[in-house]
């Protein structure tokens, strides 16, 4: 590839490409990444779209909050239980509304590590007045709001806080 | 910054230790380049193709061929991992290690995926934050102990149980030339040699031949979009210096006809910057069709023609990389 074609203007993503240099020569450049800044926009629509459609079955009783992690996280369900250390006939019966009720404490900890939230959210979901509806219209004001969550020395206390962006 | 995690780590550490060599020669004496199409693993929620050889073999090869001598640890225990790595980078000693790339916070959230095959270079610790030379971030980045610790010690496949390895040792002399051969001997024999039929050539044509199938395993049309938007992302985006290491192959190539002052190496470097622009054909394709959910089977059948037609081109050239080498002395 010619370096003239290869810059793309993109600072939040930046990588390193091996380039034919207007000498002739090879070598890298530092250049914006092509997929991020052209096609961004679409990944986080069908994230949400994604999310949205998730929580909407979380809502309706259909999926435990497990399965709604584990979709979100791209984790097959081999890995989640080696990331979890919990067997994979648990795993298979914790995606599944009923045998989340079955779940332990202690696995629900297992999972909320690896999921990176508070285990308290595996039973709530946060959302601020503007996202009420759920919709993809009000995210430009949620960022009047920042929901801060604090771990505490409990594994299973978190102090969730609302301050509003100034 | 570098074009890839690995090489560019132990680039930075040879550098570091006196060894001025370049990422595209620890690339190609590592016998770096690979193609496999995977689907039949546990491991794995979707189809995959893999473009370099497994994490830590590069590294190995590397090691071996030069003679270098690591120093290298697992753990156990959080704690001691913690404490040897604060001794070592107090001695002003730089560390490699292996991290879940989901908790490099310096990272935009969009790139943070869970990887257990990583690679950072930590230089330096300021109170509860660690300072990071990653490939992937163009500065040095500071990153909390406890992400780090969560980085380090994440489970799952190819958990990196702590690892971190340093340069202890590198020999005052090696014969490049000879592993440069070797190396390159490797690279044809893993692309048209004796291998697994998902392997190499056989396996871009495996590839280019089920990517027409994957309307069957997505959920809907936007679970298919994005899985064929990921061609773009593992060929360009994941470290790979441009069209799946390609371009940084063919860099290989030069600096190794210089060094053997051959002009049929030149002839395949710049062969493989042109096999290179096929690929990236065929990533910014997978995006364009992606984006417009224009996946019917006729855009499907013209991306697998486009991987077939790589999969051709790439034997011819390896075919003659072959003759090439066993020409070189």
């Amino acid at each position: 590839m010619k370096e003239k074609e290869a810059y793309i203007d993109y600072e939040p993503h930046q990588l390193m490409l091996y380039v034919e240099k207007d000498d002739g020569t090879f070598g890298p450049i530092i250049t914006g990444s092509y997929l991020s800044k052209n096609y961004i926009d679409d990944f986080f629509e069908k994230m949400e779209k994604l999310r949205l459609s998730l929580l909407q079955q979380l809502k309706d009783n259909k999926i435990s909050p497990v399965e709604y992690y584990r979709v979100i996280h791209d984790f097959n369900i081999f890995e989640l239980s080696r990331r979890t250390e919990i067997s994979l006939f648990k795993v298979r019966r914790h995606l599944l509304v009923k045998g989340f009720l079955k779940a332990k404490v202690s696995d629900l900890i297992k999972y909320a590590e690896v999921f990176d939230v508070p285990v308290s959210n595996l039973f709530q979901v946060i959302t601020v007045e503007s996202r009420d509806s759920e919709t993809k219209d009000g995210v430009k004001d949620e960022n009047k709001y920042k929901v801060k969550q604090t771990k505490t020395q409990s594994p299973l206390l978190v102090i969730t806080k609302f301050e509003s962006n100034k | 910054m570098a074009a890839h995690c690995e090489s560019g780590t132990l680039t930075a550490l040879l550098n570091h230790k006196g060894l001025t060599i370049s990422e595209p020669m620890i690339f190609g004496m590592g016998s770096g380049l690979y193609f496999g199409y995977l689907r039949h693993t546990p491991n794995l929620n979707f189809p995959m193709f893999i473009l370099r050889t497994k994490p830590g073999k590069l590294r190995k090869k590397v090691a071996k061929r030069i003679g270098i001598k690591f120093k290298s640890e697992t753990y156990r225990s959080t704690e001691k991992a913690e404490k040897e790595l604060d001794a070592l980078i107090a001695k002003g000693i730089p560390v490699a290690v292996q991290v879940d790339l989901y908790y490099m916070e310096y990272i935009p959230e969009w790139e943070r995926v869970h990887a257990n095959i990583h690679f950072i270079t930590i230089v330096g610790r300021e109170d509860d934050y660690y300072i990071v030379s990653d490939s992937y971030f163009p500065k040095l980045a500071k990153l909390h102990k406890d992400n780090l610790q969560k980085a380090r010690f994440a489970k799952g496949y190819l958990a990196p149980k702590g690892f971190m390895y340093y340069i202890d040792s590198i020999p005052e002399t090696f014969d490049q030339k000879k592993i440069i051969i070797k190396a390159i001997k490797e690279t044809v024999n893993n692309m048209i040699g004796i291998q697994p039929p998902f392997i190499g050539i056989r396996g871009m044509r495996m590839f280019g031949k089920k990517v027409v199938e994957w309307p069957k395993i997505t959920r809907d049309i936007d679970h298919l979009s994005h899985e064929i938007m990921k061609i773009n992302i593992f060929l360009e985006d994941q470290g790979t210096g441009g069209a799946g290491f390609r371009y940084m192959y063919a860099t290989f190539l030069r600096q190794a006809a210089q060094l053997f002052n051959s002009s049929d190496l030149d002839g395949l470097s710049k062969k493989m910057m042109e096999i290179g622009d096929g690929w990236r054909k065929i990533s910014y394709f997978a995006a364009k069709i992606g984006k417009n959910r224009d996946l019917g089977s006729d855009k499907l059948l013209e991306l697998s023609q486009l991987i077939l037609e790589r999969a051709d081109t790439e034997e011819l050239f390896y075919k003659e990389m072959k003759v090439i080498v066993n020409q070189l002395n």
